[in-house]
């Protein structure tokens, strides 16, 4: 499947904040309340539209837990972009982003897009992390903010795809050096001429899940 | 040596003459210097003479100057020479390999390298310092760099790759160096790939996350692909690394369209024929074929292997594939690489299943690529990987593909008119009864392979008829197995028989029926699982013959009557016993060649002679084994659970009674005991009374005597009594009676009196009645002489009488 650009994420974020259940909804659109606890780390895919151009997210879901630690380290640097994840119903999850923050600024390249996302905003009763409180933490340290619900689907889709935008923006901003693809983008292959042409074929909208490609 | 004496000599002056040092004490002033120097040459020429002495005394070396050269990286990094000379003395220490210089010294141990490599990773921070080290851009550095660690790699793989799991960046940094444009250290860092994946997961994602495969594809194209040198089989050794096992990187392989980037190593030109294969090209070609067959294992998920699969026809991987295979002039290795690549490829996906169907080989006369596969499994002359290749190719042509799997049965039926050419059942059938043993296997499973999972296909194979000899009546193809199972001593054959017929009866009692038909195979079947041979190859016979005997019992629907499920399981209880069938059903899986079987579908051995089981045959096994130990237990267990319970009701009835004795026992004791108790006492009271009694008796006696003694003055005063009140009353009634007496006699009398009167009276009348009774006599007298008189007065008159009425009748 042709694409205009691919973009690398990783997803972070301290264990059990349902950093694979969301990119379980993002790519096969469905909610696994029971999952195994990641081991390293583990890959998936999906072609998104922005701007009507075709764009691929490969996606690598990082293991929280605090000995798979090195491992992720290894994956910001040639990451485009970051979902930081905590969880809306345990405070301790908020309180270790600024450690998770320094790790990935000290290890990515700066550009690296980092989205901060409120996860299980479904368990509103059981909330112990405000909205306001995950907004004023993004703006202080300039990142994007969301709550999603990888249960109900609810701004799972958008913090993919605002992320993708965000980058695509500074792709046109020229801050990102495209040509070097230890940035986290790649060029899709024909992208001079292809990329309006195929954003139209494959009839934008909803992006298809990346079973085939 | 000489250049080495005379470089020592510069290092460390003249020696005292006639006094030769030993090679220790020129290691330790070597080290010593290296170290403690304040000269920066110094050091260097301390580490380059080190580096000479490195291979020929790398225990000395090692064991004194491990440190100093670590030291020395840490702290003369800035000097890429003095930094190089330590890399390359180090590298030496540590080879995995002995040198040439060391062979006349027999007592330095095999693993000294593996031993320093221990004792230098120990710090995990000399690692450390290796990373730092190839961020030098300086091409020996670097080059050594990478060399150290390939040896380190090459003696403590998993230590080391902890150790760089745990540096960040770490994997990153060695990535990078695929990019440098020395081809060297490229070529190099390639081979430190290689080692640093091997089994690591982790590592192995990480560094497909850094473009390995857009990194190595770059290099594949640049070196020619198949036609390259080395460098074509180390990335993809690399890549193979990278996807084994690891389906997360098949996920990324596949998502990020490298299938289709595959195609061009698979692009054999025309010529080829005439160009030949290099063994280079043949290393290449092979790997890739491995590389192909990783992405569709069949130890994969099923749901990666089915996407690969597609994605392979879709962008022509298969034709490309397909195209080697009919291509000419192919060495026979990679024919046969290919045969399985093509197979794994198609197994289980009806569309590839379906191309794979409709290939034309180029022969004369054209004929469809299958058949002319399977006419190559038949033929004893063609190498035997070449064969086992093809039966696991035709075996995934046909792997769940009911289309398939009716295609060829479809060939062996009466209606298939296309007499003409030949058909991939007649290859079978007459692999099935050819002279050639392994023919004869490969075609009873490849037939085997047509009826898993497909009783539609078990049914319609019963309909197929063979022509024995011109002119007999045709035998159906399941008689004829049956016949020739019998006829055949050959322990392959045999055993390819059985795994036909299992998989052709189980689960279908119209095949079971019709086996149980044939001439002495029931007998057959229970003979050889009777049999009590112990070699291990007759104990999988005796397993495999038991195992079909009791799928005949499981699947009987009772058509053959004397052959019936109950009258079988009988027969198999009474000649085998059920302890020993299971146990023969046991020996099948504990068979060395059933458990390499049961490993992988394809068959993987090294001599025809180890052609002994199908794993599709062990997945039946497995599937039944329970089932047929249960059905053939059915009436045993009964048999044996009533006994059991009638034992055990006797038990717990003979319990009963002898706990119902006990109790009356106990009773009985107590109350024994009581009695006993009570006759004591009885006893007791008996002789106290007695003695009471004698005593009483004594007394009375005594007192006897004392009233005999004074009894007159007592006795007098006794009679005089009180007159009685009743005296009187008793007087009045006397007196009363008295006169009742007077009364009744006075009555008496009168009644006499009057019996008187009437006695005379009776008397008289009696007188009278007398009176009369005489005269009436004579009155009686008078009347009867009167009558006389009368009569003979009667008699005259009649006689005068008698005449007058006579004379009147006339």
């Amino acid at each position: 499947m042709a694409y205009a650009y691919l973009f690398k994420y990783i997803i972070i974020g301290d264990t059990g904040v349902g950093k694979s259940c969301l990119l379980l909804q993002f790519t096969d659109k469905r909610f696994q309340p029971v999952h195994d606890l990641t081991i390293g780390v583990e890959f998936g895919a999906r072609m998104i539209t922005i701007d009507g151009k075709q764009i691929k997210l490969q996606i690598w879901d990082t293991a929280g837990q605090e000995a798979f630690r090195s491992i992720t380290r290894s994956y910001y640097r040639g990451a485009a972009g970051a979902l930081l994840v905590y969880d809306i119903t345990r405070r301790d999850t908020f309180n270790h982003l600024t450690t998770w923050l320094e790790d990935a600024r000290q290890h990515s390249n700066s550009n690296m897009v980092i989205m901060l996302i409120g996860n299980k905003s479904d368990l509103e009763s059981r909330r112990e992390v405000k909205k306001e409180e995950g907004e004023a933490f993004a703006r202080e340290h300039g990142l994007v903010f969301m709550e999603t619900s990888a249960k109900t689907a609810a701004n799972v889709e958008e913090a993919f795809i605002n992320t993708a935008k965000e980058i695509y923006e500074k792709i046109q901003e020229g801050v990102f050096d495209i040509n070097n693809e230890a940035n986290g983008i790649k060029i899709g292959p024909q992208h001079s001429n292809a990329g309006a042409g195929g954003a139209g074929g494959a009839g934008a909208g909803g992006a298809p899940p990346g079973g085939c490609c | 040596m000489d250049f080495l004496k005379s470089g020592l000599k510069t290092v460390l002056g003249a020696p005292e003459p006639g006094q030769q040092p030993s090679v220790a004490e020129t290691v330790e002033r070597l080290v010593e210097r290296a170290s403690n120097s304040t000269l920066l040459e110094d050091r260097r020429d301390a580490c380059r003479a080190l580096k000479a002495m490195s291979r020929k005394y790398r225990l000395e070396v090692g064991a004194q100057g491990l440190d100093t050269l670590r030291q020395i990286l840490e702290l003369d990094k800035a000097d890429n020479e003095t930094v190089n000379y330590a890399l390359d003395t180090l590298n030496n220490i540590v080879s995995p390999s002995q040198f040439e210089e060391e062979e006349d010294k027999p007592h330095i141990p095999m693993n000294i390298g593996d031993q320093f490599t221990e004792m230098f990773i120990k710090d995990p921070h000399n690692i450390q310092l290796l990373l730092d080290l190839l961020d030098e851009y300086d091409f020996r550095v670097r080059l050594s760099t990478v060399q150290l660690l390939i040896s380190l790699l090459t003696n403590r793989t998993k230590d080391i790759q902890e150790i760089i799991l745990d540096k960040p960046m770490g994997v990153s940094k060695m990535m990078d160096l695929l990019s440098d444009n020395r081809e060297v250290i490229r070529n190099e860092t390639l081979l430190l790939l290689i080692k640093l994946t091997k089994g690591n997961a982790n590592i192995q994602k990480i560094v497909a996350f850094e473009n390995a495969f857009d990194r190595l594809f770059e290099i594949l194209c640049t070196e020619g692909y198949s036609d390259g040198g080395i460098i074509v089989e180390d990335c993809l050794l690399l890549m193979l690394n990278l996807l084994k096992n690891n389906s997360s990187n098949i996920n990324f392989f596949k998502e990020g369209s490298y299938i289709q980037k595959m195609l061009p190593m698979f692009n054999i030109p025309d010529n080829s024929e005439e160009a030949g294969w290099s063994p280079q090209k043949v290393s290449n070609v092979h790997c890739m074929l491995q590389l192909v067959r990783t992405l569709v294992s069949p130890s994969n998920s099923a749901q990666i292997v089915s996407n690969c699969q597609k994605i392979m026809n879709n962008v022509g991987l298969l034709n490309s594939l397909c195209n080697i295979l009919m291509a000419s002039g192919v060495p026979a290795d990679i024919l046969t690489e290919t045969i399985n690549t093509v197979g794994e490829v198609v197994r289980g996906d009806a569309t590839n299943q379906e191309f794979i169907g409709t290939v034309i080989a180029p022969s004369y006369p054209p004929r469809p690529a299958i058949i002319v596969l399977l006419m190559s499994m038949v033929n004893e002359k063609q190498p035997f990987p070449l064969r086992c290749a093809v039966l696991y190719c035709f075996q995934c042509y046909l792997y769940r593909n009911e289309v398939s799997q009716a295609n060829l049965v479809q060939t062996l039926l009466p209606s298939s008119t296309d007499v003409s050419s030949l058909t991939s059942g007649q290859i079978l059938c007459g692999g099935l009864f050819s002279s050639d043993l392994l023919s004869n296997w490969f075609s009873a499973v490849a037939l085997m392979h047509a009826l898993i999972d497909n009783t539609t296909q078990k049914e319609q194979l019963l309909r197929v008829l063979l022509a024995t000899n011109i002119g007999s009546t045709p035998v159906s193809l399941l008689h004829q197995c049956t016949l020739l199972l019998q006829q055949t001593t050959k322990l392959q054959s045999k055993v390819a028989l059985l795994m036909l017929l299992a998989q052709w009866t189980a689960h279908c009692p119209a095949a079971v029926g019709c086996f149980l038909r044939a001439n002495g195979a029931v007998a057959c079947l229970v003979n050889h699982t009777s049999c009590n041979e112990h070699d291990d190859n007759d104990c999988l016979l005796q397993g495999l013959s038991a195992f079909l005997l009791a799928i005949c019992i499981h699947f009987n629907d009772d058509s053959v009557t004397n052959h019936s499920a109950d009258s079988l399981r009988q027969l198999l209880l009474k000649r085998v016993g059920l302890e020993t069938f299971t146990a023969k059903l046991g020996e099948v899986s504990r068979h060395e060649l059933y458990n390499r079987a049961a490993k992988h579908p394809q068959l993987r051995v090294a001599a025809p002679a180890d052609v002994l089981v199908d794993y599709e045959f062990c997945k039946l096994f497995k599937s039944l084994e329970g089932v047929l130990i249960q059905s053939v237990q059915i009436k045993q267990e009964n048999a044996v659970n009533e006994e059991r319970q009638s034992s055990e009701a006797d038990l717990q009835q003979y319990k009963q009674v002898i706990r119902l004795q006990d109790t009356r026992l106990s009773e009985l004791l107590q109350q024994l005991e009581a009695l006993a108790g009570q006759a004591a006492s009885l006893q007791s009271a008996l002789n106290d009374s007695l003695a009471a009694n004698s005593l009483l008796k004594d007394e009375n006696t005594l007192l006897k005597a004392q009233v005999s003694a004074n009894s007159l003055p007592q006795s007098q005063p006794n009679l005089v009594q009180p007159p009685d009140p009743r005296i009187g009353e008793y007087e009045a009634r006397i007196q009363q009676l008295t006169d009742e007496v007077t009364q009744l006699t006075r009555d008496l009398n009168v009644v006499r009196e009057s019996q008187k009167n009437s006695t005379e009276e009776l008397e008289k009348m009696k007188k009278d009645q007398d009176d009369l009774l005489e005269l009436l006599a004579d009155q009686d007298l008078k009347l009867n002489e009167y009558n006389m008189k009368l009569l003979t007065m009667v008699s005259s008159i009649e006689g005068d009488n008698v005449i007058e009425p006579e004379e009147n009748s006339t």
